[in-house]
């Protein structure tokens, strides 16, 4: 249930891999899958609840307690205006680094570390507005679709409007 | 380079604490402590800032501590007498001192000529006092810390007659020392001298570490037509003897100067050192010996022949000659290890004598270092407190560890149900012990980090002196209460606010000697800068009996500038309070003192920064007094855990007047369908936290809680929560750290349990209700 010790595990397989290729960890919500750079992926907790901040947008889930640190929780369904998740104990929250903050981004499952190529990435396609916001863009992976977040983007905005 | 940057930074942190410690040795100076401690601590002071700027090449700090320094020198000595005048003079020298610093720190260039005039008073103080020596021949109680009978250098003799003759003429009285001695041979270089360094100041130094004997090497001057005025031809020979004396105490004299002078350290006799201390002569004794020679013809009878017969064909003596009874009698009684005739010998009116007085060094590790006399050893080393310097980084380090300990101890007590207490008694006495010696460990971290505001206050009399020299007025400065400790971040955010508060008041509150005067008050104006510890806070009051607010004049400029509308009237006491609106000034002409575009706004902001706030009263004609209140630390805050909907709320305790069970409470309805409070005949703001922050209740209104706060200016407010779990103690996380500040929200702590529980910004929640409804 503890965080999963996998940036070591990564240190190898980084090496090996060339400048050109980029590994993601690659979770889902619902049917669809995302993914972010390995490397800004401090750790991967069980959910566990969290302290709601006040006057935050529905995204917000929270704030929790990081060894000492306080830590905000994002809930990416919610982000993408699917609703706020109704998490269970085997929601997950995966930690990352934005910048000089950690957040917390809350997730159905972490699925899988991908290692993909640069140039297999594409553009978001125009359209939706919520996607070419939240999205860097789209990779294939085995024939699935893995939107990349752009972190700066779902932790932006998460105050109400006065 | 960077090496040389952090030497240049320490040298900086010790100038301030040195210029801090001058500012309080003067004002026991002025306040009539005239004693030679204080005018010690404050030539050590002045000496120090003065090697360090030699170091670093700040001339014209070493210039101006030079002359400041010997002007004290003869203070000390006693040639100069310490008259009002005087102490006056000297403290301007410290703020001239302290400039230079200031200048020498940011790279600011000063003018030419900054502190000139009293340098040219130092001068002439020091020629004017000197003259009158010759006179009274020094029979002033205080004698000279170094003796020294002149010595007429015949450099034709020396020349013609080649070194021999130096020898006959030079070598006159050299201690006969059949006991263990060190030989010390000190050459300088030029570097020495162009560092600001002073040969005889070394001396003064290893004088303090026991009997010694210099003698000037004169053989490398040249004739006067090869003279050049820059070179080093001196060097000196130096004899000491002490019991206890090792070479390690002698290099460390030298320690500053090593690299610019060559310096040779030998041991002689070493067998005969213990004996010595058999030896030592009665006082009665001293005495007689030391009554002869009191007037300089009796040591010239004295010396040998060949020295009379030099110093014949001297007329007079290039310096004055200062009579050495008093020194001699010093060394006779503050130096241990040497039998009379040792110590007659020393006395020969030869090359310089350096009498064994213990005078306190220049170098403050060198007098910690160094056992002065046998017995004085004691008394000099458990003197003072001993402290050392710790990047606060690393306190912090610890200030926050303790935090988490102290969270941890608690959550495991709350863990301890009555099964588990009756079953493992052992564990549960564990705990207790563990409570205790972490709230024992946490009380001394954070007494680490709390200081005196003693090194805020300290600054101010200067500030004031300024202030009344540049607006003409007079004004005097009481401080009370300057030990009260608060913590040191606190401490650094002081500064500015005070100096604003204290600008404010001179420059807006004092009134000119005339008005005063015409008013029926004392023309000296008073400011009176006090701290106090009241609870969990610092209350610091800025007070000073000038005009008072103009409040007509501070409205009118509100209203010029649109701070407030011109269909409010605003209660006095909140035109008071517009003196802190951002950008607001009331001079009259933009002086240099206030009006630079930095108002009491920014002494607002700084205080809130801290948690802290700000409240401003005056009285027409009688005076103002601003008060701030600070919270002890910032680090460890006083709360009463709270639960409003589902969530843990904390309230700080500093803020909460009462609790009141809402059944128990009298709300009234105003006509905008909000609620108020009446409290003791007063109506309460209510503000109902779950409806606040959006959380949903199902706790039965009668069951819920009031917490009656107090914001900033007394202003109350009622907070109702849906129920009070109790009071802890909570280590402050911020929330901006990883995420944006929350309005309503001054930040996060940590409980137990290890959930996360908001602290509420009563001030804040208060303010943001205004704007909403001005909105």
């Amino acid at each position: 249930m503890e965080a999963l010790g996998m940036r070591d595990e990564m240190g190898d397989k980084s090496a090996i891999a060339a400048q050109n290729s980029l590994q993601l960890i690659a979770f889902s919500i619902g049917e669809q899958t995302y993914g972010v750079e390995i490397t800004t992926v401090r750790e991967i907790r069980a959910w566990n609840g969290a302290t709601p901040l006040p006057n935050t947008r529905e995204f917000v889930r929270g704030v929790i307690n990081l060894r000492g640190t306080i830590v905000p929780i994002f809930d990416l369904r919610a982000r993408f205006g699917d609703g706020q998740t109704s998490p269970t104990k085997n929601h997950v929250v995966v930690v990352m680094s934005v910048g000089d903050k950690w957040v917390g981004i809350l997730v159905d499952a972490v699925s899988d570390i991908l290692t993909v190529s640069r140039d297999d990435i594409h553009n978001v396609p125009e359209g939706n507005s919520i996607d070419t916001e939240l999205l860097n863009g789209i990779v294939t992976h085995e024939s699935r679709m893995v939107g990349l977040i752009d972190l700066h983007a779902v932790v932006s905005g998460a105050k109400m409007d006065a | 380079m960077s090496d040389l940057d952090d030497f240049k930074a320490t040298y900086f942190d010790e100038c301030s604490e040195l210029l801090t410690a001058l500012e309080e040795e003067f004002a026991a100076i002025e306040a009539g402590e005239r004693d030679s401690d204080r005018l010690n601590a404050v030539f050590r002071a002045i000496h120090s800032i003065k090697g360090g700027a030699g170091a670093f090449g700040f001339s014209a700090l070493v210039g101006f501590a030079h002359a400041y320094e010997t002007l004290l020198d003869y203070v000390r000595d006693g040639r100069i007498e310490l008259t009002d005048d005087v102490v006056v003079l000297c403290i301007r020298a410290n703020d001239i001192v302290a400039d230079h610093v200031k200048a020498a720190q940011t790279g600011e260039a000063l003018p030419a000529d900054y502190g000139i005039d009293e340098k040219t008073r130092f001068d002439a103080l020091a020629r004017g006092e000197s003259i009158a020596d010759d006179d009274d021949n020094g029979e002033g109680p205080d004698e000279f810390d170094i003796d020294f009978t002149p010595v007429m250098v015949n450099l034709d003799a020396i020349h013609a007659s080649g070194e021999a003759a130096v020898d006959d003429a030079f070598d006159m009285a050299p201690m006969q020392i059949e006991s263990g001695h060190w030989e010390i041979k000190f050459t300088p270089h030029r570097a020495l001298y162009a560092r600001a360094n002073d040969p005889l100041l070394l001396f003064r130094e290893l004088a303090a570490l026991g009997q010694m004997h210099v003698r000037a090497v004169l053989q490398e001057i040249p004739p006067l037509s090869d003279f050049e005025p820059f070179a080093v031809y001196c060097s000196w020979e130096i004899t000491m003897v002490s019991p206890d004396l090792t070479e390690a105490m002698i290099r460390e004299v030298f320690e500053f100067v090593e690299g610019d002078c060559d310096i040779s350290v030998a041991q002689v006799g070493a067998a005969a050192i213990g004996q010595a201390e058999d030896t030592v002569a009665p006082a009665p004794v001293a005495k007689a010996v030391v009554a002869a020679p009191s007037e300089p013809d009796d040591l010239l009878a004295l010396a040998d022949d060949e020295v009379a017969g030099l110093l014949d064909f001297a007329p007079e003596p290039a310096a004055p000659a200062p009579t050495p009874a008093a020194a001699v009698q010093d060394t006779f009684e503050e130096a241990p290890g040497l039998s009379f005739a040792e110590l007659a010998e020393t006395i020969k009116p030869a090359a310089p004598v350096i009498k064994a007085a213990p005078i306190p060094m220049a170098k403050p590790t060198a007098l910690a270092a160094a056992p002065v006399a046998e017995g004085e050893e004691g008394g000099s080393r458990s003197n003072g407190v001993q402290s050392i310097r710790v990047d606060l980084d690393k306190v912090d380090r610890v200030v926050n560890m303790v935090g988490e300990l102290v969270i941890t101890q608690s959550m495991l007590t709350q863990q301890m149900d009555e099964t588990l207490r009756a079953r493992y008694t052992e564990l549960v006495r564990g705990l207790e012990v563990l409570a205790q010696t972490t709230r024992g460990l946490q009380d001394s971290v954070m007494a680490i980090r709390a200081q005196p505001v003693k090194s805020v206050f300290s600054r101010m009399p200067r500030l004031v002196r300024e202030l009344a020299t540049k607006t003409g007025k007079k004004i005097k400065l009481e401080t009370i209460g300057e030990n009260t400790e608060i913590d040191k971040t606190v401490i650094e955010q002081l500064s500015d606010p005070l100096t604003h508060m204290i600008r404010n008041s001179a420059d807006h509150g004092i009134e000119t000697p005339e008005k005063r005067l015409a008013r029926g008050k004392p023309d000296t104006g008073t400011i009176r800068l006090s701290a106090e510890q009241a609870g969990g806070n610092i209350l610091i009051i800025v007070e000073d009996d000038g005009a008072g607010i103009n409040r007509e004049r501070v409205l009118q400029v509100a209203r010029d500038k649109g701070v407030v509308a011109p269909d409010v009237n605003p209660t006095e006491e909140q035109i008071d309070q517009l003196i802190f609106a951002p950008g607001f000034s009331t001079a009259e002409a933009l002086s240099d003192i206030s009006g630079r575009g930095v108002g009491m706004d920014v002494v607002l902001s700084n205080i809130k920064k801290i948690g802290g706030s700000v409240h401003v009263r005056s009285w027409t004609g009688k005076g103002t007094r601003m008060t701030l209140r600070l919270p002890l630390t910032l680090a460890v805050l006083d709360v009463m855990l709270v639960k409003v909907g589902d969530s843990p709320y904390v309230v700080p305790l500093s803020s909460i007047v009462e609790t009141i069970q809402c059944s128990r409470a009298s709300f009234e309805r105003v006509p905008s369908g909000g609620q108020v409070l009446q409290v003791r005949g007063e109506y309460v703001q209510v503000i109902d936290l779950a409806k606040r922050f959006d959380m949903v209740t199902e706790t039965d209104p009668e069951n819920r809680f009031v917490v009656l706060c107090e914001a900033e200016g007394s202003h109350k407010v009622a907070l109702i929560v849906d129920d009070i779990i109790g009071q802890q103690q909570v280590v402050i996380k911020s929330l901006e750290e990883n995420f944006e500040r929350v309005d309503g929200i001054a930040g996060g702590t940590i409980l137990g349990d290890g959930n996360v529980a908001l602290i509420v910004d009563v001030q804040g929640l208060k303010t943001a209700i205004v704007h909403k409804n001005a909105a």
